[in-house]
């Protein structure tokens, strides 16, 4: 039996980078927040000192600071006609436990997305047609322009101390920036970190080839620097220990190192840990959710947490689940193409390409997980697709993220897989290489969708999060694209050797980590036939629910999340201020 | 920089010993027992700076210990990169990361229905890894005497090589699972982490492999090197750093 606790004004589920980012704009303004986190904090912690920082076993292979799977997993199915399976152990992609979630051991590269991302479908139409996007491909506008979101953006690399070089300030483009770039009205916060050999040789490829190469945004602090709220970043020390590690130099941008100190001193912010949220209550007639239950992990007690305001700021997968088990929205159907809740799930296609340079000392140790360079010619719908049988596209970067000796390796093409020769080509080749990937779109499709599963439930009794997920035609031929670009790019960079360059295909393999990026599954837009929440983030069929994150996205870039998901939190903060002051439909 | 030219090398130099007194014998489940009990209770610590060498097997039984002593002296002969495969510690690592966390299905879903399914979905059988790691080094045993008529210990290297790739290319059918998706997908990662994880876990010993590659482990506080020696050798990579050095 639960035991109901006192109202509270606004109650966020997930303690990670958004709960953070919302929960900072309305204690500012005087409203109290309740935030309820499934793990704990694991801060100050052999995570977060050396010499157990630098365990490569423990925190990267064995997914130390990553969702237990053995409570919690999905399971997947790669099209309606198939079974799901549950996947087991998942090396895809890494959501997060603990105050900061994910945004603790993410590698800090901060992207804001094309000025037209926001308006993708409007973009593409108008670029190439009404014609021009097939049926199933459910590409849809947000409902809110960038423009809108920019000073959110800007708030949000000055909270995290971002360092970078801009490409475009107030629709003038910078030199050394990213031309493509959304404008911006501000200079990032610091300069950007330090080029690895790796980035020069690829800085050097692409400028003569007259592509126009740039210094990844990192969520690495290139110096030290200290925020508008007063927190600290020490200086990056480029040990490459960032995805999935959290940084014992404290130079890394996280929500427990810039948000969560000065939540925890406003009387108005509460956070308890280890409580996972069961579900949301619905009062269906009164289109209104009067509260969440949980479970206190450290006890096993059940609790009932009424609140004026619910906030799902969960992972992605989790913020579908909450509604889908508690009947809020329409259920998304793939035959009809109606309903809402779990439609354009998407994922984000990646490839890779080695290169091999005998007599450049590459150093792979001496990077942090951000201090790559990029090039955009080939991302999004930054060049003509006129002609072309698919949309979207990749940046393509060279980053070596810091060559930690498990995963880190590259050896040439041929080599056999141990023995003395395999041996000795680690040996040859560890400091003389690096790889060249491309990160690219993953635009919706009517088939690939999120719903409950059937069979399989998670330690608490509930079911898993079913993922339908398979790359669709049309990212298939975009990765193949932007692959063979990529492969043009490594050949002309003069290396001795370069490995095969091999585009993302079916069926989508668990087993392989390639983007923490999933989203979708609740997506905003200004249309309720096809998304989940408005423009400003509030529940069409609950109007005092609101619902953040990478869900919300209606389709996925070739960029990293991270900057929008910020934007719109923030964003959204502002927006729960006038919310809880006029409740009423944003 | 071959291995014999390091200081560091007590162990291994007394694990040789053991291997050149028994040498008529495969090299095989026996060594480290018979280390254990040569290793006389006055003997002083071979290498004062570091912990106790490890010896004993917590998981593997001795004919498990036997096969898993081939294959990674196979996989890691010695020659003049490092040490065998069992010197290197490879097989106490396997052993314990078995007989641990992971071999025990820590952070595995293991709940049913259990089915089959495509190898994109990940492993889907209901046993714990160490149970999984054992039952294949069964069936791949059976496999061994049906096809070569001999235990894999007793293959010759190259016969062994010729074995575990056969093995690798899922050659071998009929069993209650793929061959090929355990050595894969559980015996090769296994291998590769016991090469190159911190030598904590008992793999990677005097850090032969870091070494080997020039990786220079802790502390990795390069700020100032990531631009002193951008493009240059690194002189850290010849003396790498562990856990246990600052510990």
């Amino acid at each position: 039996m639960a035991t109901r606790l006192k109202k509270r004004t606004v109650v966020i589920v997930g303690g990670g980078l958004t709960a953070g980012l919302i929960s900072r704009q309305l204690t500012a303004q005087g409203i109290e927040v309740l935030v309820l986190e499934r793990g704990g904090n694991s801060s100050n912690g052999a995570a977060e000192k050396l010499p157990n920082q630098r365990d490569e076993l423990r925190w990267d292979v064995r997914q130390g600071l990553v969702q237990d799977w053995a409570v919690q997993t999905y399971s997947l199915r790669h099209s309606r006609k198939e079974a799901s399976l549950p996947v087991r152990r998942m090396e895809a992609f890494l959501p997060g436990e603990g105050r900061g979630g994910a945004a603790n051991h993410w590698t800090g590269i901060t992207w804001r997305w094309a000025e037209y991302d926001p308006a993708l479908r409007t973009r593409l139409e108008s670029r190439y047609g009404k014609t021009a996007i097939p049926a199933e491909v459910t590409v849809q506008d947000w409902g809110v322009s960038y423009a809108e979101l920019e000073k959110y953006h800007d708030l949000f690399e000055k909270l995290f101390g971002i360092s970078g070089k801009a490409g475009n300030i107030q629709g003038r483009i910078q030199p050394g920036g990213n031309p493509f770039e959304a404008p911006r009205q501000n200079e990032y916060p610091q300069p950007a970190l330090e080029l690895t050999e790796a980035g020069i040789i690829f800085k050097q490829t692409a400028e003569k080839l007259g592509y126009k190469p740039f210094p990844m945004a990192a969520g690495n602090s290139s110096g030290t620097y200290t925020n508008p709220d007063g927190m600290k970043l020490g200086a990056c020390q480029y040990c490459g220990h960032c995805d999935r590690f959290l940084c014992e130099a404290k130079a890394k941008s996280t929500p427990e190192l810039l948000l969560y100190p000065v939540l925890l001193e406003r009387p108005q912010f509460e956070i308890r840990l280890n409580c996972h949220v069961l579900g949301v209550d619905y009062d269906r007639d009164g289109k209104r959710v009067t509260g969440v239950r949980y479970l206190d992990l450290l006890t096993g007690e059940e609790y009932e947490q009424p609140a004026d305001v619910v906030v799902l700021g969960a992972f992605t997968m989790t913020n579908a689940k909450l509604l889908l088990m508690a009947g809020i929205g329409e259920k998304y159907d793939p035959v009809t193409g109606k309903g809402v809740v779990g439609r354009n799930f998407c994922y984000q296609s990646s490839s890779l390409v080695n290169l091999f340079f005998p007599d450049r000392w590459i150093n792979p140790f001496l990077a942090s997980g951000c201090s790559g360079v990029n090039i955009d010619e080939f991302n999004a719908d930054h060049f003509d697709h006129s002609g072309l049988d698919f949309l979207g596209g990749g940046a393509i970067t060279a980053n070596l993220k810091g060559g930690l000796p498990i995963r880190g390796r590259r050896v040439p093409p041929g080599t056999p897989r141990w023995g003395t020769k395999w041996k000795q080509a680690n040996a040859d080749w560890y400091a003389h290489s690096f790889a060249l990937t491309a990160q690219a779109t993953c635009y919706p499709h009517r088939e690939n969708f999120l719903d409950l599963d059937p069979s399989y439930t998670d330690a608490y009794g509930q079911p898993l999060v079913r993922m339908t997920f398979d790359w669709q035609q049309n990212e298939v031929r975009m990765s193949e694209y932007v692959t063979r670009k990529m492969e043009a790019v490594a050949q002309a960079a003069g290396a001795k050797i370069v490995g095969p360059a091999v585009p993302r295909r079916g069926p989508f393999d668990t087993r392989v980590s390639q983007s923490t990026h999933v989203v979708g599954g609740t997506v905003m837009g200004a249309d309720p036939r096809t998304s989940v929440v408005s423009p400003h983030l509030q529940h069409w069929d609950a109007s005092n629910l609101f619902v953040v994150g990478a869900s919300v996205l209606p389709h996925n870039s070739g960029y990293n999340p991270t900057g929008p998901i910020a934007a719109l939190a923030l964003r959204l903060g502002d927006d729960l201020v006038r919310y809880v002051g006029k409740p009423d439909m944003l | 920089m071959t291995p014999e030219k390091n200081p560091e090398q007590g162990r291994r130099g007394f694990l040789k010993q053991v291997a050149l007194a028994a040498v008529s014998a495969p090299l095989g489940a026996n060594l480290v027992a018979a280390a254990a009990d040569v290793a006389a209770p006055n003997q002083p610590p071979d290498n004062a700076a570091g912990p106790a060498p490890a010896v004993g097997y917590a998981s593997l039984g001795p004919d498990e210990a036997g096969f898993v002593e081939a294959m990674v002296n196979v996989m890691c002969p010695a020659d003049p990169l490092t040490p065998n495969g069992v010197d290197c510690g490879l097989a106490i690592f396997i052993d314990r990361q078995l007989a641990g966390d992971f071999g025990r299905g820590a952070r595995l879903y293991r709940q049913g229905p259990w089915a089959p399914g495509r190898p994109e979905l990940g492993y889907q059988l209901p046993l714990t890894p160490e149970q999984y790691f054992k039952a294949g080094l069964a069936a791949a045993g059976d496999v061994c005497r049906t096809t070569r008529g001999k235990r894999f210990e007793e293959l010759s290297p190259e016969e062994a090589d010729v074995f575990l790739q056969e093995l690798a290319a899922d050659k071998f059918t009929g069993g209650h699972f793929s061959l090929g998706e355990w050595f894969n997908g559980l015996v090769y990662p296994l291998f590769e982490q016991a090469c190159f994880s911190d030598p904590l876990y008992g793999g990677n010993t005097n850090k032969v492999f870091w070494k080997m590659l020039g990786y220079p482990g802790l502390p990795a506080t390069h700020a100032n090197d990531m631009v002193e020696f951008r493009g240059k050798p690194y002189p850290g990579a010849r003396d790498p750093k562990s856990i246990a050095d600052f510990s």
